[in-house]
């Protein structure tokens, strides 16, 4: 009957407007005020090796958010990419140190099972149609325990080779982790690949609106499926950075993989609900969470209230998405 | 067939004069007035988009009038909520249940006012007068059955009791016998004149004719959220209310059609789904505009989903000559069939998306070089098919959901003009669309057929369908049931064999 019409845009100010064409701006903008304010509070802030040491510390939970984004972007969400990483860090060194694998031979190994992982993940979610939050926590659990029964024991004997994207190397009297160039690397292809591809723009129309994507000729449950496995390769391949950067293979590690990533994708402008937002913005999410860390440690506060700030900013981002968004 | 024989002597206990409502781009209700008197069957009729739902709305509360008054029993009122129509005594049964589904026909009927004895529920009570209430209406099904395993029919009925059990003065049905199979009509014919007998006054809303005959005391007709008027039914021939309901004339929207159909496109043989479609063959030809007429739910969007692989189904169909299963929208658009779906916003468009994403959505393959899209090549073709098509928007990269619904509509047929499109089906194709935009895409699809295009379009809008089509076909109950020559087509032709036969019959016997 009458179509319920869409209410009238009452007027509204331009920076609604500016941060709703390009979602990244609001992102951006704290990011340097964020900045801006460290570099008031603290003169160890402002420097190169700081600027390093932070991207360091980003590393993993950067690359985990690649794939997170790229999950949230389908309207999905992935709970299990903390336990995937370890999988693939324990995995890969074990099969070196406990089975003698040749290290080359082991890292494939360790990204392939990832990759199965997320082909399970993708496949449990459209063959069968169950939520993604189910699956995933489903397959965090197995995950887990997958990782438990292969060892409880920290691995450490970790050869050289593996250790490579923990080394640095240097530009001026700065030090450069190689893991962080590769995050950077991971980041600027998954870039290319969602915004100059087919399969990218598929992600984003399967995100707005699957029905409409499937009447589009788009085949949505590939599309899904590639998503979880490519995001999956995207734990693995944060798997082996803690590897470099810890130099062990934890099984304890990447128990809050999964809320820290989501975390530095819904900072970064992503919305929950899928089809709009920028991988960019996750490496920035990812930055933002890394940056008040690191100054509040520079700052001498202690790590639980960066905790608790991180809790408030997420919150804060998200509010200001909404409403920026109930604006309308 | 016989008309009810009740005179108008009832006292008027409903008014509504000269009600109007306006939402920010649509004046949906203007001067419309209506009169319901006890144990009246007053049935409310008009096209899709005619403003019957905004008119009960008003009237149940959800929607609150901006123009015009409100009289119960010659009192002026004000309904601002749903609580004020309860009040009145004023009950609507919606197309959609609002039972809950996992509780007994005793608890739905008394659901949200349960009688206490002391601390504990009075089952004695709910159950004893669920019983009555039930059998007022004749209905023989258990007070103890769980809703969910009744049929709608049934369900139906617990719906009519639980407004029953509230006070009710005037009994709203919005399409009660959409859901209905054939059998189940008699028994809904029955309640409705049992309540009609206690003195209920009932809006009735229905598509389907040889019911209104049937059943209504008086016709009310809107068109376009406005008053066409209100007769006794029986001083009207089905032929008149048709017109009726149709209204205007054809305006001047509809551009010549010169075109002389080609080759056979398209060629569909024992069509099936399911209970919704049955053995539907027909062909399309190169640059025909083939009309699909009927009523809503006769199986005309299910037959277009099935020929574009949205569903599965059986038969066999044919692409020039060529054998084709339609197994995927993906396989439908390889072989150049497009859909241009009915409800553009669930099943066409990327809303949060721009307009260049989702104009050139199916296109990508051929923009692609080395896996990546040529942005200069994308600009250009979306440029072109913004220009052409006169897409009203700010740029290429504004998002859909701020435009208008002709220019989405617009947005929307330029995907499939982005590709090889050879078959275009367009399922209400101007729903919701101005005049001036409709006129634009009747423009387009005549533009098409010049060059060969094949056309279905899907229409409820009977100008419409004899304004563009070069043969239309009608369908009923799943089946096609006539087929028109553009020349040997008019309303009432279509009409009476989209609303059956025998009405037909009845309706020349009564002219």
């Amino acid at each position: 009957m009458t179509a319920a019409p869409t209410a009238a845009a009452p007027r509204h100010s331009r920076i609604i407007d500016l941060l709703r064409g390009a979602p990244i701006l609001g992102p951006v903008a704290a990011l340097i005020l964020a900045c801006i304010f460290f570099a008031t509070q603290t003169d160890r802030f402002l420097s190169g090796a700081n600027f390093s040491l932070i991207l360091q510390q980003v590393m993993v939970v950067g690359t985990l958010a690649i794939g997170q984004e790229l999950v949230i972007l389908t309207g999905g969400i992935d709970l299990s990419n903390g336990m995937i990483m370890a999988l693939s860090s324990v995995l890969t060194t074990g099969l070196i140190a406990n089975s003698g694998v040749h290290p080359f031979l082991a890292v494939v190994l360790g990204l392939a099972v990832c990759v199965a992982f997320g082909v399970l993940n993708g496949w449990l979610t459209t063959a069968i149609g169950l939520p993604p939050f189910i699956v995933t926590l489903g397959t965090f659990n197995i995950a887990y325990a997958l990782v438990r029964i292969y060892t409880t024991a920290t691995i450490t004997s970790v050869p050289d080779s593996l250790l490579f994207f923990g080394n640095t190397f240097s530009i001026g009297s700065t030090e450069i982790t190689y893991g962080s160039i590769l995050m950077l690397v991971l980041f600027a292809i998954a870039w290319l690949v969602l915004g100059s591809t087919r399969a990218g723009r598929s992600v984003y129309a399967v995100g707005d609106n699957p029905e409409a994507a499937r009447l589009a000729g788009i085949r949505t449950s590939r599309v899904l499926v590639g998503v979880y496995a490519m995001a999956a390769l995207s734990y693995g391949i944060a798997g082996l950075l803690l590897v470099a950067r810890t130099g062990v293979g934890d099984p304890q590690a990447g128990q809050t993989g999964n809320l820290d990533s989501i975390t530095a994708v819904v900072l970064g402008g992503t919305s929950l609900l899928g089809g709009r937002g920028q991988i960019m913005g996750a490496l920035v999410g990812a930055l933002i969470v890394g940056v008040f860390r690191n100054g509040l440690q520079l700052m001498g506060v202690g790590s639980i209230y960066q905790v608790l700030i991180t809790g408030i900013l997420v919150i804060l981002a998200v509010s200001v998405d909404y409403l920026s968004h109930r604006a309308k | 067939m016989t008309a009810t024989t009740a005179t108008p002597q009832g006292k008027v206990l409903l008014e509504m004069k000269d009600i109007g409502k306006s939402f920010p781009d649509v004046k949906a209700l203007q001067g419309v007035s209506l009169s319901v008197r006890e144990g009246e069957v007053l049935a409310l009729l008009g096209e899709n988009g005619a403003g019957k739902s905004t008119l009960i709305k008003i009237l149940s509360g959800a929607y609150t009038k901006d123009e015009g008054e409100i009289f119960f029993e010659g009192q002026p009122v004000t309904i601002r909520s749903p609580q004020d129509a309860q009040d009145l005594g004023i009950s609507t049964i919606y197309q959609e249940s609002n039972l809950a589904k996992d509780l007994t026909v005793a608890e739905n009927i008394f659901l949200g006012r349960l009688p206490a004895k002391g601390l504990l529920v009075d089952w004695e009570t709910v159950r004893k007068k669920s019983r009555e209430i039930l059998d007022r209406l004749g209905a023989t099904i258990s007070v103890d059955a769980i809703v969910s395993t009744l049929s709608v029919a049934e369900q139906q009925l617990v719906e009519i009791s639980k407004s029953l059990n509230r006070k009710t003065r005037i009994l709203i049905m919005d399409e009660p016998s959409a859901v209905l199979g054939e059998s189940d009509l008699e028994r809904l014919f029955q309640v409705v004149r049992s309540l009609q007998a206690e003195g209920i006054g009932i809006i009735y809303i229905s598509h389907r004719m040889r019911e209104i005959f049937e059943l209504a005391d008086e016709v009310t007709v809107l068109k376009d959220g406005r008053f066409v008027g209100t007769r006794r039914v029986a001083d009207v021939t089905m032929d008149e209310l048709v017109r009726l309901i149709i209204g205007r004339d054809l305006e001047d929207v509809f551009p010549r059609r010169e075109v002389v159909p080609g080759e056979v496109l398209l060629e569909v043989k024992n069509l099936r789904r399911a209970r919704l479609v049955h053995d539907v063959s027909f062909q399309l030809r190169a640059g025909e505009i083939l009309g699909f007429a009927g009523i809503t739910g006769s199986g005309r969007t299910e037959v277009v989903r099935a020929i574009f692989g949205a569903d599965a189904h059986g038969g066999e169909m044919r692409i020039s000559g060529k054998p084709y299963r339609a197994s995927s929208p993906t396989e439908a658009i390889r072989r150049g069939i497009a859909l241009v779906n009915e409800d553009r916003k669930a099943h066409g468009l990327f809303l949060k998306l721009d307009v260049t994403v989702n104009t050139t959505i199916a296109a990508l393959k051929g923009l692609c070089r080395a896996g990546f899209i040529q942005r200069a090549k994308e600009k250009a073709l979306v440029q072109k098919l913004i220009q052409d098509l006169r897409i009203k928007t700010p740029g290429a990269s504004s998002i859909v959901l701020n435009m208008s619904g002709g220019n989405q509509q617009k947005v929307i047929i330029s995907r499939w003009l982005a590709i090889d499109t050879r078959i275009l089906i367009m399922d209400e194709p101007t729903r919701g669309i101005d005049v001036g935009s409709k006129s634009e895409i009747y423009q387009i699809m005549n533009e098409l057929t010049k060059r060969g295009v094949g056309i279905i379009m899907i229409s409820s809008e009977l100008p419409e369908v004899l304004g563009m089509s070069d043969r239309i076909l009608v369908m009923r109950e799943g089946t096609i049931v006539g087929e028109l020559a553009r020349a040997d087509a008019s309303e009432e032709a279509i009409m009476k064999r989209a609303v059956g036969g025998d009405l037909a019959q009845g309706a020349a016997a009564r002219a």
